[in-house]
């Protein structure tokens, strides 16, 4: 049992090892890279890019694209959707979830009206999507003892109440 | 970003990953599937990628509209073309196929698309460089022509019906709005040579 536990203990030791060295390579990395830390970056680009691809279709197509109740007006609509939702994850990283899912939806949705970029703009919009949903951002103290650093998730943190304490960006 | 002894540092959870990509996939699937299983598609373009072949026995169209156009070809940016735009189609037979070389040897591929029954199509335009078919006219065949720089209003030729058998279409670019083809079967086939018509192309 002991030996069952000092293995989880070193298990658990080993990840914050690790963690700490990410957040070391953040805090002494470029400005671009504490940038890109702040938001999620992959599944904004990777969203951003379906976007693009989705959008191909219809460009190609645009002298029809304006026909009313055109299909591939459709496609304009939803490709511009995604590349909104791709830079919009960017400036709001606090909202990566929701616009997460929407951006997974409207890429499959893209399948009508843009063929899904040739479903390759519909896969990199679910990963993306995915990846939005999975970010998660976390703050964590630089200075003073690394054992004692400490974590707490940023998506759902409430601030606190007294501004001093609530020291954020 | 940094403050006095706080930074933000940004992550994916692996966990939360995987829940999301198979929902999103399985959602996907679903969408393919359901079309998938009735042959629909919406909104199909087929272009850019050189001529290719349409086939089929009959062909029954309503609101047909025939226009020049200029437009890409496989052997040239810009070339004349005859548009065909008919606003619903159904066809019995429908052969589409596309010969391209096989990279590393003299050999050529066929891509081969075939309807087993009825396929029926909303909002198709066609440009076409040669058309070798019956036509059948319906009521209100007319043609009108316009004193205009704009080549596609120069000259056009309306029909409230057509009929079109035994045709042969090398064609340039294809677009259909809404499609659903019986018993569709998609297949590839190793040739010796593309197919060349009588008049060369």
């Amino acid at each position: 049992m002991d030996n069952k536990e000092a293995r989880i203990a070193k298990r658990q030791e080993k990840r914050e090892q690790k963690r700490q060295q990410r957040y070391d390579k953040v805090v002494q990395g470029s400005k671009f890279k504490q940038w890109r830390s702040k938001r999620p970056f992959w599944g904004a680009t990777l969203t951003l890019l379906a976007g693009l691809i989705i959008l191909y279709i219809p460009l190609q197509l645009y002298a029809i694209a304006l026909i009313p109740g055109s299909f591939v007006f459709v496609g304009f609509l939803f490709a511009g959707l995604i590349l909104i939702v791709g830079i919009l994850a960017y400036i709001y990283p606090q909202f990566s979830t929701v616009f997460g899912i929407i951006g997974m939806f409207v890429s499959i949705l893209s399948i009508m009206g843009a063929l899904g970029g040739f479903i390759v703009g519909t896969i990199l919009g679910i990963v993306g999507g995915a990846f939005l949903i999975a970010w998660d951002k976390e703050e964590v103290p630089t200075s003073g003892d690394n054992q004692k650093k400490s974590r707490k998730s940023k998506k759902n943190h409430k601030p606190k109440k007294n501004p001093k304490v609530a020291n954020t960006v | 970003m940094t403050t006095n002894n706080e930074v933000t540092v940004g992550r994916t959870i692996k966990r939360k990953l995987v829940l999301p990509l198979l929902a999103g996939f399985l959602a996907f699937g679903v969408l393919i599937a359901a079309f998938g299983f009735n042959g629909t598609a919406f909104a199909v373009p087929l272009g850019g990628l050189g001529d290719f072949y349409v086939e089929f026995d009959e062909l029954q169209g309503d609101g047909f509209k025939l226009l020049p156009q200029m437009g890409e070809t496989g052997e040239s940016d810009s070339e004349p073309l005859v548009r065909n735009e008919i606003d619903e189609v159904t066809i019995q037979g429908l052969h589409i196929y596309k010969d391209l070389p096989l990279p590393g040897t003299d050999k050529w591929v066929r891509f081969h698309v075939e309807s087993g029954g009825e396929a029926e199509i909303s909002g198709l335009i066609q440009d076409a460089k040669l058309i070798d078919a019956d036509l059948n006219f319906g009521d209100g065949l007319s043609i009108e022509q316009q004193n205009t720089e704009d080549f596609n209003e120069n000259w056009q030729q309306h029909a409230d019906s057509i009929e079109i058998t035994d045709a042969s279409i090398v064609t340039d670019y294809l677009f259909q709005e809404f499609v659903n083809l019986e018993d569709a079967k998609i297949s590839t086939e190793i040739i010796d040579e593309p197919e060349m018509t009588d008049d060369g192309h």
